[in-house]
């Protein structure tokens, strides 16, 4: 907004070629104007500044300092010859190369002015220390005060190259302002569509959706082990569809495994019943073996220490026959066994359920 | 495995869940078949298919009709023709199908881009209850389907590992 209006003031200042107002303005506004410098690109829009005032580039900027430019080319002579014979411009040898062709051209057109404009000179020429001292650290937020040629120079150079961008920004924030826009609505665009096309309701629908189909193959890709490096969708979706495959195959494979070893546990497990059937069958079997095996059932819950009881050493086996022996003989029997272990283990099941639920 | 044991697990959790169903319906799977007669070919492959069932059961169970694919699935399993649906013939199918769709995907995989038709075509015939789905909840069914098959195998590898060790 404040750059908006600054503009403004700007354009309306250099249409009336006060020169003085722009300085001061520039003064204000040069350290935006430098970052926005950074920032833009100035080559595109060299021609801006020019087109805007319908002048050539030299002739603009003498119209753009009109009041400082006779004092400037008068004081401008003797001040660069001692200045270049005493220091080195930092950088650019586009710039010396200008700034001595200038200095040049000053000198042939104002000799006459050189005399009478000496004191001003002697007086600049008094401290040119201080001037060019401050020049290479200069961070562009002090405007030389002074009208020393080749800082002057700088400057006028600079606000030339300024002015353009600031034209230049002016034009390109429109730009820039349609591109953020279109941004905020269309984030990615990969098909080109046709002007208007992109921006419709059916497309932007379209867009989330796919925008949402590919954080769902992200999610997958991250599932998927081995499915990061693979880039492409349809890859991604092969890669998937061969994991999900190989999964439902273990599955298969692990229950025929389970089918096949099973007989083995049965025959292991009618052994326990047969050998333990004399204490099962007795009246007195849920106060016996109940309390002994209902921790391990539980346990069935807590998958922890079920795997506990797996990876523990034989002597464990027989009691995790015996919580089989129960399941097996509890469950499909219930009538058989006597009233109250039958009431029990339901209840006690019922609430191992909901517990688990 | 001692090193699962102190964060303790959650009961509620869904491999806990699963385990208690499974473990459940395995051991009665095991206490119908006593007999002797239970090393057959025949019975073993009758055994692995109620096995089969009962863990894909189990597993829908678990997961409850919170999701499509588990739906699907109690419901396939529910509506089955009396058991005698066959595991191995509708794996023949698919078998089959991603074959004969492999050559298609050569020919159509160029398209890059969210259009992706026989590939999703190919994994809804993989996710139980995919066949209505339009692509994103295909895929996020199938990611959801991937970690409960997953823990699936987890826990049964344990247990035939306990088994037969």
């Amino acid at each position: 907004m404040e750059s908006n209006a600054g503009t403004k003031e700007t354009r309306s200042n250099l249409t009336a070629s006060d020169g003085g107002e722009v300085t001061a303005f520039e003064s204000l506004q040069f350290t935006d104007e430098i970052h926005r410098l950074i920032l833009a690109p100035t080559t595109d829009n060299s021609s801006s500044f020019t087109a805007l005032l319908e002048l050539p580039p030299p002739q603009a900027v003498e119209l753009l300092h009109s009041p400082d430019s006779p004092k400037l080319i008068a004081a401008s002579p003797p001040n660069v010859e001692d200045f270049q014979g005493s220091f080195r411009f930092p950088s650019n040898s586009g710039l010396i190369e200008r700034d001595a062709r200038f200095s040049l051209f000053s000198g042939e057109a104002n000799n006459s002015n050189e005399k009478r404009n000496s004191p001003e000179s002697k007086n600049v020429s008094a401290n040119p220390e201080k001037n060019v001292k401050s020049e290479p650290a200069e961070t562009e937020s002090s405007q030389p005060l002074v009208s020393d040629p080749t800082v002057e120079k700088r400057s006028i150079k600079r606000k030339d190259r300024e002015n353009k961008v600031k034209g230049s920004t002016k034009k390109s924030k429109t730009v820039a302002n349609e591109n953020s826009e279109d941004a905020e609505k269309l984030p990615y665009v990969h098909v080109r569509a046709r002007r208007g096309q992109a921006t419709d309701s059916h497309s932007l629908a379209e867009r989330a959706r796919r925008e949402k189909i590919n954080a769902r193959m992200k999610l997958l890709q991250e599932l998927v082990p081995g499915c990061n490096k693979i880039s492409g969708t349809a890859l991604v979706l092969d890669e998937i569809i061969n994991h999900v495959q190989s999964l439902q195959r273990q599955v298969e494979f692990l229950s025929m495994r389970l089918a096949a070893v099973n007989p083995r546990i049965d025959f292991n497990l009618d052994s326990v019943f047969t050998s333990e059937s004399g204490s099962l069958m007795d009246s007195n079997f849920p106060s016996l073996v109940m309390p002994a095996i209902w921790p391990e059932v539980q346990g069935n819950g807590h998958r922890q220490q079920y795997q506990h009881q797996w990876h523990l050493d034989t002597l464990q086996q027989p009691v995790w026959g015996r919580e089989e022996v129960c399941n097996n003989y509890i469950t499909p029997e219930n009538s058989l066994l006597t009233y109250d272990s039958s009431a029990n283990s339901a209840t006690l099941q019922a609430n191992h359920l909901k517990m688990e639920l | 495995m001692n090193k699962y044991n102190p964060p303790r697990m959650n009961p509620s959790s869904l491999r806990s869940r699963f385990a208690t169903r499974f473990l459940r319906s395995l051991s009665k799977i095991n206490a119908k078949k006593p007999t002797a007669s239970s090393s057959s070919p025949t019975e073993i492959f009758r055994r692995y298919r109620r096995i089969k069932v009962a863990a894909d059961k189990s597993m829908a169970y678990s997961v409850r009709s919170r999701r499509t694919w588990s739906r699907a699935m109690l419901w396939k399993l529910r509506t089955r023709p009396c058991c005698r649906r066959s595991v191995k013939t509708s794996t023949i199918v698919r078998k089959t199908r991603h074959e004969k769709q492999n050559k298609n995907t050569t020919t159509t995989t160029g398209e890059d881009g969210v259009v992706f038709g026989v590939e999703a075509d190919e994994l809804r015939e993989l996710v139980p209850g995919g066949e209505a789905m339009d692509l994103y909840n295909l895929l996020d069914e199938t990611a959801h389907y991937i970690k409960c098959l997953t823990t699936q195998v987890q826990v049964m590898k344990k247990i035939a590992d306990f088994y037969s060790p």
